[in-house]
C-alpha cells in the first residue's frame, strides 16, 4: 500500500530535519528521505559549522544574528528532546573579522548597525593582545604557493578587525542534524534512510509524491528540495521546476584543512573564530588543538564544479574526487602560515573534502517552484549551516502560507523573526530573482 | 661531518590508490615524504643544532615529481638535497647500490639515516643494504640516540617493547622509528627559506649508477580493499563498555 504524508523532505541534513521539526509543529505528518545512513551525514557532516553574523547583505546578517539566538537555547529549541549520541555543543568563541581589502567590511559594518548585532572594533594591538601568535602584515592579494609573488616580503600592516563576542562553531555539525531528527520524532514526523528518490511524481500538474529506487512510492501533496549538492539533480526531476528557477544549483568541491596550533598556543580553548580575507581564510579551532582551516574561495583559486554521485564515489580523479589535494593543502596551510608565523605545516595533508551545494550567486534559494506543493530549501553555498534553525521555521510558515493560497511570488512572504524585532522579505530568496550583485561570491555569503 | 638522510618519495596513505599497468601506482595520486623518514631529517637536523660543522644532506631516488619531497626535507631544515631521477622502479638491492653510490659520490657520510621501513613497499632493508656496502654498522627502528667521540650510541626498540642499547662506530647507517622524535613540520617562513637551498638533480642513466640487472622485480600489484562493517552499540554506558572489554579482549587480543 502506498503511504501516505502531508510533506515529504527530501535530505535530513542539518535544513532538512528544521523544516521538517517545524512543520511537525504545525501539524503536518512529516516523512524525510535520505539516501545515506542517518540524519546530517551528507555535506552538513563536512560543514565547519560556523556561526558567525557577517554577511555581505543585512538580510543575511539579520538572519545570521537570530539564528545565534537558536543556537544559545539549543535544549529548549528542542524542546528538550532526549538523543541517545548526546547533544551538540555552540561553542561561543568570539568572531574576528580582520578588516582587508579581501572583505567589503564597511558594508558588513553598516549591516551591523542596521541590524543591532553587538560588535567592538580591534586595533592590531589589540588583536595581538588576544591572538598572540599573530602577524598583522598585510599580504593582500591573495595568490597562490606557485605564484613566485606568493612569497614577496609584505611591507604594509593591517587596519585592525571587527570582534563579534556572539560567534563561533557547533563542535559536531552532523549530530546537530541528528538532534533537530529526534525532536521532529517526538512531534511525530518519521524519517527513512538509505532511500534514494529517483522521480517526483505529479498528478493534474500539481506534486504527488515521489518514488524511491527501489520502487516505493510514497505519496504526498507537498515536497521540499533539501538535497543539499543533489538539489538540482532533484530539481530536475520535477516537471518544470528546474527550468522555472533564473538561479540555478551546482555541486562545489571543497576543502578544509586541519593544522596542529603552534607549540604552547591553546587554540583549542584561548583561540577564536576568525575571517581574513586578506589571505583568504578563515579558521576556528578544533579538537586536538588543531586550527581548521577554510578557504574564502580567492579568485586565484580553481573552482571544481562536479558530479555529486561521481565525487562522493571516489571518482573523478586528482583534484575533482574526494581526496585533500596536495596543492590546497599547501595553499590553505601557506596562506594561514603567513598570518601564523609559528604554525608548522604537516607534510601530509589532513582534512574534509566536500561539497557545496552552490547558487549562482552564492545566496541560497528559500522558495516555491512552478510546480505547485513543490518547495526547495537549496543552494546554501558553504554559509547556511548557521541559519538551519532559522531557515527551517521560515520554511514551514513559507509553505504553510503558500498552501493556504498566498501568491508568494507576485506578494513575497514576509518573516517576522522570533528573537529580533525585524521581518525578512522571503522574496529575497526568491529562484525568479536577478543575481544578487551585493553577494560576496564566496562561502562568506 | 655529513648525515645524509635517504627520503622516499611515496603515496599519501589517505589517497585513493590506483594501480595502472598492474605494477605501479597511479602517479598522478598525492605522494609526500615518507612518515618515517620525517622522523630521520628531523633527528638529523637536531644533531646538526648541536654540532653546527655538519651538514645534513637529503638524497631521493625516484621521479621527477619526487623534488617535492626533496623539497620537504630541505622545509624541514635538510641543508641540501639529491635527486637521483628515474622513472624505474627498483628492488631494495639496487636502491641500496644507487643511493649508496651517490652518497659516496658526493661526500663523506658520518651517518645516514633512512626511515625504518617506507610505507609503500614495506621491504625494511634499504637501510641494512646500504650498511653491507659502506662496510659499516646499522640499527633500525632507532628511538634515540647520543653522539659521542666517533661514535653513536642508539636505543633500537625490539619486537615487544624491548629496547636494546648499542654503540656504533661512525660512520652508521640508522634507521628511525616511530619513538624517536616529534616531526618537525616548517613553519611559512622555514619554507621561504628552504626555497633557496639547492637541489642537485642527478639522471640516473647519467651513470650515477650501474645496477646489474633486477634482482627482485614487481610482477602485479592489487590494492587492498578493506571492507569496514561497523556496528552501532546501544545501551546503557555500563552494557556499552563491558561490549567493548569483550571485544578487545575475544576479538582484536589487543587486551588480555
Amino acid at each position: 500500500m502506498t503511504k501516505k504524508y502531508d510533506a515529504i523532505i527530501i535530505g535530513a541534513g542539518v535544513i532538512g530535519c528544521p523544516i521538517a521539526y517545524e512543520l511537525s509543529k504545525m501539524g503536518y505528518k512529516t516523512l524525510n528521505v535520505d539516501k545515506l545512513p542517518d540524519a546530517g551525514e551528507g555535506s552538513t557532516a563536512g560543514s565547519c559549522a560556523i556561526v558567525r553574523a557577517h554577511y555581505s547583505t543585512a538580510d543575511g546578517v539579520a538572519m545570521a544574528y537570530e539564528g545565534f539566538k537558536y543556537w544559545l537555547d539549543w535544549e529548549n529549541y528542542l524542546d528538550n528532546v532526549e538523543d541517545e549520541k548526546g547533544l551538540a555543543k555552540y561553542m561561543n568563541t568570539g568572531s574576528i573579522l580582520i578588516k582587508s581589502q579581501g572583505h567589503d567590511w564597511k558594508k558588513v559594518q553598516r549591516n551591523y548597525d542596521e541590524v543591532g548585532v553587538q560588535y567592538e572594533e580591534w586595533s592590531v594591538e589589540k588583536i595581538i593582545e588576544h591572538v598572540p601568535v599573530a602577524d598583522l602584515h598585510e599580504y593582500w592579494p591573495v595568490r597562490r604557493p606557485e605564484d613566485p609573488k606568493f612569497y614577496e616580503e609584505p611591507t604594509q600592516m593591517l587596519e585592525g578587525a571587527i570582534f563579534c563576542p556572539e560567534g563561533g562553531y557547533v563542535n559536531d555539525p552532523a549530530l546537530s542534524a541528528h538532534n533537530i531528527m529526534r525532536a521532529t520524532e517526538a512531534k511525530g514526523g518519521e524519517f527513512i534512510f538509505n532511500a534514494e528518490v529517483v522521480d517526483i511524481r505529479t498528478q493534474d500538474g500539481k506534486t504527488a509524491g515521489i518514488t524511491l529506487k527501489d520502487g516505493t512510492q510514497i505519496d504526498a501533496p507537498i515536497v521540499v528540495n533539501v538535497g543539499g549538492p543533489h538539489s538540482y539533480l532533484i530539481n530536475k526531476m520535477a516537471p518544470g521546476v528546474w527550468e522555472g528557477c533564473n538561479i540555478k544549483t551546482k555541486a562545489l568541491r571543497h576543502e578544509v584543512m586541519y593544522c596542529p596550533s603552534p607549540d604552547g598556543y591553546d587554540y583549542l580553548n584561548d583561540g577564536y573564530h576568525m575571517s581574513d580575507g586578506d589571505i583568504g581564510c578563515y579558521v576556528r579551532p578544533e579538537v586536538g588543538n588543531t586550527f581548521l582551516i577554510g578557504s574564502e574561495d580567492p579568485e586565484c583559486d580553481p573552482q571544481e564544479w562536479v558530479d555529486p554521485d561521481e565525487f562522493y564515489s571516489g571518482k573523478g580523479g586528482h583534484g575533482r574526487d574526494n581526496v585533500l589535494s596536495d596543492e590546497q593543502w599547501k595553499a590553505q596551510c601557506y596562506r594561514l602560515g603567513k598570518r601564523i608565523p609559528s604554525l608548522q605545516v604537516p607534510n601530509q595533508p589532513k582534512g574534509i573534502v566536500d561539497l557545496y551545494d552552490c547558487s549562482d550567486d552564492w545566496i541560497p534559494v528559500y522558495d516555491k517552484s512552478d510546480l505547485p506543493g513543490f518547495y526547495m530549501a537549496i543552494g546554501t553555498s558553504g554559509n547556511q549551516y548557521k541559519n538551519a534553525p532559522v531557515v527551517g521555521r521560515m520554511m514551514a510558515e513559507l509553505i504553510d502560507a503558500c498552501e493556504k493560497g498566498l501568491d508568494h511570488d507576485n506578494e513575497p512572504f514576509q518573516y517576522k523573526f522570533k528573537y529580533i524585532d525585524r521581518s525578512t522579505d522571503v522574496g529575497f530568496f526568491s529562484r525568479k530573482r536577478e543575481i544578487n550583485y551585493n553577494s560576496s561570491f564566496s562561502v562568506n555569503g | 661531518m655529513q648525515i645524509y638522510v635517504c627520503v622516499k618519495h611515496v603515496p599519501d596513505s589517505a589517497a585513493n590508490i590506483h594501480v595502472i599497468d598492474d605494477i605501479r601506482i597511479d602517479p598522478n595520486l598525492a605522494f609526500l615524504l615518507n612518515p618515517y623518514d620525517e622522523h630521520a631529517v628531523t633527528e638529523a637536523v637536531k644533531i646538526k643544532e648541536q654540532h653546527p660543522e655538519a651538514e645534513v644532506i637529503a638524497v631521493c631516488l625516484g621521479p621527477e615529481d619526487a623534488e617535492n619531497t626533496v623539497r620537504s626535507a630541505l622545509a624541514m631544515g635538510a641543508d641540501r638535497g639529491i635527486l637521483v631521477q628515474t622513472d624505474s622502479i627498483f628492488d631494495s638491492i639496487e636502491t641500496a647500490r644507487i643511493l649508496h653510490q651517490t652518497i659516496t659520490d658526493d661526500g663523506v657520510p658520518g651517518m645516514i639515516w633512512t626511515g625504518k621501513e617506507s610505507i609503500d613497499a614495506e621491504g625494511m632493508q634499504t637501510m641494512f643494504r646500504i650498511g653491507a656496502l659502506l662496510d659499516c654498522p646499522v640499527a633500525t627502528n632507532v628511538v634515540q640516540v647520543a653522539l659521542g667521540d666517533n661514535k653513536a650510541v642508539v636505543d633500537s626498540e625490539r619486537v615487544g617493547g624491548v629496547v636494546y642499547t648499542y654503540e656504533l662506530d661512525l660512520p652508521c647507517v640508522l634507521g628511525a622509528g616511530r619513538g624517536l622524535n616529534t616531526p618537525k613540520y616548517p613553519t611559512f617562513p622555514d619554507v621561504v627559506k628552504s626555497k633557496k637551498k639547492p637541489v642537485k638533480t642527478v639522471s640516473l642513466d647519467a651513470g650515477a649508477s650501474s645496477p646489474d640487472g633486477a634482482s627482485m622485480k614487481v610482477v602485479k600489484l592489487e590494492p587492498l580493499i578493506q571492507t569496514r562493517t561497523p556496528k552501532a552499540m546501544t545501551g546503557d554506558p555500563d552494557t556499552i563498555a563491558r561490549e567493548i572489554v569483550t571485544i578487545l579482549l575475544q576479538e582484536a587480543k589487543v587486551i588480555s
